[in-house]
């Protein structure tokens, strides 16, 4: 087996699965919805689950699952948006302040040091505030609240890749800072950051519904999560299906990116060395030192 | 087996006759309490400041004039009041034997030294009796005289409202003449007050009908899902009332089907969507047509007020005086909408267009101003978006709301009239009036032509008032400058417990009259 089959194999396919699920859900959603999820049927108000309509429908007649596929597609978009967007920001960001040092360091890292005293959320709604609500406005504050830590990272690791002997090397044989950055340090910085970005893709998910749980995010009909929470509040009572199924999906992608974050975390982890991996350095050792010894012997009976 | 002497018979006739003359407050337990629930906490009660809940200062305070559930004025602290021919001087009888709960007589002194309180004050000038307002003259303690610069046709339900027109002990003020306590004439007497509630006893020196029981609390219970379980553990006796702790139709539903009695009435408030003056596309007639018959209030009313709300295509509700003739509500008209737009203009092919202009809205909502608007404009929209109209439901906090409603910085929004005994003077003077303050409460609909209506039939008195009123709802209608959705019903709730629940005059009042608990 070569290693990139046995890397493939080792993966936590298990803790990736409803993440892969999600984004799939996401990308084909238009074809697995089964209604018009902003379709209003007052003939059909608060039906239980059946053939018709998997998970029932809501206060306005409409279909539940197709909301919740729905909403899949929005919180899968609004979050590659927002990291994505959050990654350019902090990676340049932080980036440059490590590259570049000296008081444009300070004044950055300063920033960069604001922006993480406020926990995100805070951020974006005050940004919220001063945007107004709506979709890309809150696309924009959580990609406003969310960069800093990437910055932080990016600059943590490429202060510390300048100190490596192989830059000096390249820096000695003539080579640009362009092609310094991009060819030695970047893939370093994004190694890193995109480990911490899958695992906050969840948090990111939360956000998104918190803010339309607040009617600050996405607006009606477009069916959104957090929204759909709201909106089944008032019948919890009676019709509890209508919070703990968005409720339920909600749940299942943050704790899904967090494990994911946390498996490719530990891919970065050194491994303890146990079973037959300690078996065999054992063995490699001994005979390293069975060598030294005969090599010892033959020397002095030289 | 009793001998039945003529001794024994008159004996017995007497104690039975004595037993009932007494008043029914003499059967009430001496500790009956009873806990009504209210979304906020009553503050100090002072009536010149805007505070506390209104609901609560009328278990404390009477006014002279009391506005009953039909609409009729019944006699409060006057018990009978004239009004002039010329209508520039209002005389009433004061109420005799009548004190306050601290034992300072109400006589027509303290009268005259609440009314200066307030009247000609340029703070209350909202009210057209303390803006008109001259002079009083007193003639004896219980005969006092309010003379008005000019006349103020609504100037009797003025005096029914609830702050700052009710009436306080004079001692109750400190040197400088500000409220120290909240003493009033009313059936209840302020024991204490926290954030958590307020408890209050029975004023035995009551000049009316006297509660009941004998003490009441008002427990402060923010989330109406507590309050509903609060009702149902028996932590609370009564929960309901749109200024007082609303109820929602879907809770009242889920309350009835649990064994606990609802009482629902008409209501003395309309919903209704506002159209912003300032909007382009609203400025055109034919959109403010197609959007009047493309709403389905029958559907609005049942499915999201699970019938607890009626259907209207009026300004006010039967209910409110000089609220003009019926119109009748329209069917929802999907063809008659295209038909408006097509013929005001609009082309329909790849969506609403005129001179450029796709057919947009911006619907303005705040579920914290209004609960449960956001679910009410997303039905909307639904209707609206099948006629071809492209809606985008803006949902904001109360704040936003506050700032952009008196900015007309919106196409659609909700309205609510102000309801009994605010109205019709009330709504019309503030929300239709370009020149009023309404504050953060904004304009329904305002324009030049329309101020000279509204003005016409403010000023009117006799007669000629309900003649002008009626034109000014005429004009209204024929200028599609409101959109009416439906009147929402009074809703209140309480356990089995409770007995001889009816529901008080206004929303603005707590239900307590006749109620007796069941031990």
């Amino acid at each position: 087996m070569t290693s990139k089959l046995k890397q493939i194999k080792d993966w936590p396919w298990l803790v990736l699965s409803p993440v892969v699920i999600f984004v799939l859900i996401g990308i084909f959603a238009p074809w697995i919805m089964q209604y018009n999820p902003a379709a209003q049927n007052y003939d059909a108000t608060l039906q239980g689950p059946s053939w018709q309509h998997w998970f029932g429908t809501d206060y306005l007649g409409r279909d539940i699952f197709s909301r919740i596929v729905g909403g899949a597609r929005i919180s899968l978009v609004a979050m590659a948006i927002v990291l994505v967007a959050a990654l350019a920001i902090g990676v340049t960001i932080g980036s440059f302040a490590g590259y570049v040092g000296g008081r444009v360091e300070l004044v950055l890292i300063s920033v960069i040091d604001i922006a993480l005293a406020l926990p995100s959320l805070v951020i974006a709604l005050a940004l919220i505030g001063i945007l107004g609500t709506g979709y890309w406005s809150m696309i924009t504050a959580l990609t406003l609240a969310w960069w800093a830590n990437y910055a932080r990272m990016s600059r943590a690791v490429v202060t510390a890749e300048l100190q490596q002997p192989y830059i000096e090397a390249a820096r000695v044989m003539g080579a640009s800072h362009i092609w310094i950055f991009v060819r030695h340090i970047l893939p370093h910085v994004l190694g890193l950051v995109v480990v911490y970005a899958s695992a906050d893709a969840g948090a990111l998910v939360l956000a998104i519904a918190t803010l339309s749980f607040l009617g600050l995010g996405v607006a009606p009909p477009t069916p959104e999560w957090g929204q759909m929470l709201v909106d089944g509040m008032s019948y919890i009572e009676e019709y509890p299906r209508l919070v703990i199924l968005p409720g339920m999906a909600l749940t299942l992608v943050v704790v899904s990116f967090n494990l994911l974050g946390e498996a490719f975390a530990l891919q970065k982890v050194p491994r303890p060395v146990r079973g037959g991996l300690l078996r065999k350095r054992r063995r490699a050792r001994a005979e390293e030192e069975q060598a030294r010894q005969a090599a010892e012997r033959k020397a002095a009976s030289a | 087996m009793l001998d039945m002497n003529r001794r024994i018979f008159l004996a017995s006739g007497t104690a039975l006759a004595a037993v009932a003359s007494l008043p029914r407050s003499a059967f009430s337990m001496g500790h009956e309490t009873l806990r009504i629930a209210i979304a906020a906490e009553t503050g100090d009660l002072n009536l010149l400041q805007n505070v506390s809940t209104l609901s609560s200062y009328t278990v404390v305070f009477d006014g002279l004039i009391h506005y009953s559930k039909d609409g009729t004025l019944q006699p409060g602290l006057a018990t009978k009041w004239t009004v002039s021919d010329d209508q520039l001087s209002i005389a009433f009888d004061l109420r005799e034997g009548v004190t306050f709960s601290d034992g300072t007589p109400f006589d027509s002194a303290a009268a005259e030294w609440n009314l200066k309180r307030w009247m000609g004050v340029p703070d209350f000038s909202w009210i057209g009796v303390a803006d008109a307002f001259e002079g009083i003259t007193t003639d004896g303690p219980n005969k006092l005289t309010v003379k008005l610069k000019r006349p103020v046709p609504a100037a009797l339900i003025e005096l029914t409202i609830v702050r700052p027109v009710r009436f306080l002990s004079p001692k109750a003020v400190d040197a400088e003449g500000k409220q120290t306590a909240p003493i009033g004439t009313g059936p209840w007497i302020m024991e204490s007050f926290d954030s958590s509630g307020s408890v209050l006893v029975r004023n035995e020196k009551y000049w009316g009908e006297k509660p009941l029981v004998s003490r009441l609390e008002l427990k402060v219970v923010p989330d109406e899902l507590a309050r509903a379980n609060g009702l149902r553990a028996g932590d609370l006796d009564i929960i309901g009332g749109d200024w007082v702790a609303t109820l929602s139709p879907r809770r009242a539903r889920a309350l009835e089907a649990e064994g606990m009695k609802v009482v629902a009435e008409p209501g003395t408030a309309t919903m209704l969507v506002g159209y912003s003056p300032k909007s382009k596309i609203i400025a055109d007639k034919a959109v403010r047509d197609a959007i009047f018959v493309s709403i389905d209030r029958a559907a609005i009313a049942k499915v999201l007020f699970e019938g607890y709300a009626d259907p209207t295509a009026n300004l006010f509700p039967a209910s409110i005086p000089q609220s003009g003739s019926r119109v009748e509500v329209p069917a929802r008209d999907i063809a008659a909408a295209k038909k408006f737009l097509t013929d005001g203009g609009w082309s329909e092919s790849g969506g609403w267009m005129k001179d450029g202009t796709p057919l947009t809205l911006d619907f303005l909502v705040s579920e914290e101003s209004l609960p449960g608007s956001r679910r009410i404009a997303e039905m909307i929209q639904g209707q609206l978006s099948e006629v071809g109209f492209q809606v985008q439901v803006s949902s904001v906090d109360n704040a936003t709301m506050h700032e952009r409603r008196p900015a007309f910085d919106y196409d659609l929004a909700f309205f609510t009239t102000y309801g009994a005994p605010y109205d019709p003077h009330g709504t019309l003077g503030n929300a239709f009036v370009s020149t009023a303050d309404s504050g953060p409460d904004g304009k329904i609909y305002v324009s030049d032509e329309l101020d000279v209506v509204v003005k016409a039939a403010l000023d009117a008195t006799g007669a000629e008032r309900d003649r002008k009123m009626q034109e000014l709802y005429d004009w209204l209608r024929n200028n599609t400058a409101i959109c009416p959705i439906v009147v929402s019903q009074r809703l209140w709730a309480h356990n089995p417990r409770v007995e001889n629940f009816s529901l008080p005059a206004t929303d603005y009042d707590l239900p307590f009259q006749g109620i007796t608990l069941k031990a």
